[in-house]
């Protein structure tokens, strides 16, 4: 009697496992595919004023503004998650969500592993130094240390410029981090996307910096970033920034124009 | 095997550099951030047997913050808040870094030492104070070398436990070990070849250091024999190297 009971309590945990797991598993192809209504979007929301979160918790930014004046063109309900920026990569890849925003530069070597959307944006890199400093080029930074977001473009641009393994240079896990680091004197300079540094001089008046541009910096456009062999959402995307950049809706979002 | 065929040790082999250093800067802060760790610890942890008000509050409220809040609070703390401003410039990662862990462990180790030196027989420090030693003496001599010996085990446990939390230091910037996995896994947006490398180089140490605690665990064992003298008969062994028999 007693054996047959525990019997009973071993089967009944395992039903209510598989039904758990069973349960878990349509969850997330609802969220993934579901009936081509609605799209999950990963994004890594630290990277103010592209996409960060408000004070309630809400992702906002201009790249959000962007993905929902998309999606109202396009038809389809969008669900934005914060993965942060690795994780992004595993997660489109693996089909956990449609797509990804978070101010993604189009490159060849992030095309051999993924497939873009048309830029709906262009950035490029500015240099932020202290007020005193002598650096006046992207080549001065050649004997200084250069803090970069890690993983960024900004980090690739500075890995060519001093060497792939280089220790003077100092890559942090955001770019506000970054820049703490130039103000705190670990590093000579900061190299990021202007939106980013822009947005940070702005709201720190007060600290003594000057921003240097340099046009040897790459033009970067960012993209929407899905998996390989997506071709149908692809399409639609596509249609539908064209036809925000042919509205002039685009323009309105970013304050210039994207050719 | 098309999941073998697809493994691409190449990008790894390329940033070789990047992993060499992670392994130096690794076990750098780690070593330094142990020793340091076990003289504050030390001190904190005889601080709180102090009967004294003063040595024994600051010690007791200086192990609850340090084990009451999350390394990696304290090292951005320690980095970003701390050393700017009282130095007005950071120092460096390096020194953050060791900072962040010394403080760390201390408080770790102090609990240790702490309740090593207590699980010491009272009857022990009685007999030696009626032979005549001071109390700093009998705590020197009868104490203090038969508490060391059961810190060995937890100790050692400190040591990987440290090495491991060492790699938190990568939030700020530090050419650790794991450092040099992220920039591989961000170049390449491929996980499995950076990450297991990392995994590896990590392991690698915890092993040596595993040897060498093991070691010395044996070393200062109650049944330890010297090598040598192998051939001394089995009557004589709990004599042998043990320490107040």
């Amino acid at each position: 009697m007693k054996k047959s009971k525990k019997l009973f309590l071993v089967g009944a945990l395992f039903t209510s496992v598989s039904l758990l797991l069973s349960g878990c598993g349509e969850g997330d192809s609802d969220g993934a595919s579901g009936d081509g209504e609605k799209y999950v979007v990963a994004t890594d929301a630290t990277y103010a004023p592209m996409e960060y979160m408000d004070d309630s918790g809400k992702i906002v930014g201009i790249d959000i503004d962007i993905v929902d004046a998309i999606a109202e063109e396009a038809g389809i309900e969008i669900e934005y998650k914060n993965y942060g920026w690795e994780p992004l990569f595993s997660a489109v890849q693996n089909g956990e969500v449609d797509f990804a925003v978070s101010s993604i530069t189009i490159t060849d070597e992030r095309k051999e592993t993924f497939d873009f959307s048309d830029p709906y944006y262009f950035a490029n890199q500015l240099i932020l130094v202290p007020e005193d400093s002598d650096v006046k080029s992207f080549d001065d930074l050649k004997d200084k240390k250069v803090s970069v977001q890690i993983n960024t473009t900004g980090h690739e641009a500075v890995k060519d410029l001093l060497g792939n393994t280089s220790s003077s240079i100092v890559a942090t896990e955001t770019m506000p981090l970054a820049i703490s680091e130039m103000i705190n004197g670990n590093a000579d300079a900061a190299v990021g996307d202007n939106a980013v540094i822009n947005e940070y001089k702005k709201n720190n008046p007060d600290v003594k910096l000057k921003v240097i541009e340099d046009d040897s910096f790459e033009k970067e456009y960012y993209g929407l970033m899905m998996k390989k062999g997506n071709d149908e959402l692809a399409e639609k995307l596509n249609e539908a920034i064209q036809s925000l950049k042919d509205s002039g809706k685009l323009e309105e979002i970013t304050g210039f124009k994207v050719e | 095997m098309d999941f073998l065929d697809a493994i691409r040790w190449d990008i790894v082999w390329n940033y070789r550099d990047l992993f060499i250093r992670g392994l130096w800067i690794t076990l750098s802060l780690t070593l330094l951030g142990y020793i340091g760790g076990i003289i504050l610890g030390l001190l904190l942890g005889m601080g709180k047997l102090s009967k004294k008000k003063w040595i024994y509050y600051p010690s007791k409220y200086y192990v609850d913050f340090f084990r009451g809040t999350p390394l990696l609070v304290q090292i951005l703390l320690i980095h970003l808040a701390i050393i700017p401003t009282i130095f007005g410039h950071s120092l460096g990662y390096f020194v953050s870094g060791v900072t962040a862990l010394v403080l760390n462990s201390a408080a770790y180790n102090a609990e240790i030492i702490r309740a090593g030196i207590q699980s010491i027989d009272k009857g022990q420090s009685e007999a030696a104070r009626s032979l005549g030693m001071t109390s700093k003496m009998s705590m020197r001599y009868i104490i203090l070398p038969q508490a060391l010996r059961r810190m060995i085990p937890p100790l050692g446990n400190e040591l990987i436990a440290l090495l491991k939390d060492s790699s938190l230091v990568t939030v700020i910037a530090a050419n650790d070990i794991l450092y040099a996995g992220k920039v591989v896994a961000g170049a390449y947006a491929r996980f499995w070849e950076p990450y297991i490398t990392v995994a590896i180089l990590y392991l690698l140490l915890t092993y040596v250091f595993g040897k060498i605690i093991t070691y010395v665990e044996k070393r200062f064992s109650n049944s330890y024999v010297p090598p040598k003298k192998k051939t001394i008969s089995v009557t004589d062994r709990g004599r042998v190297g043990g320490i107040g028999r």
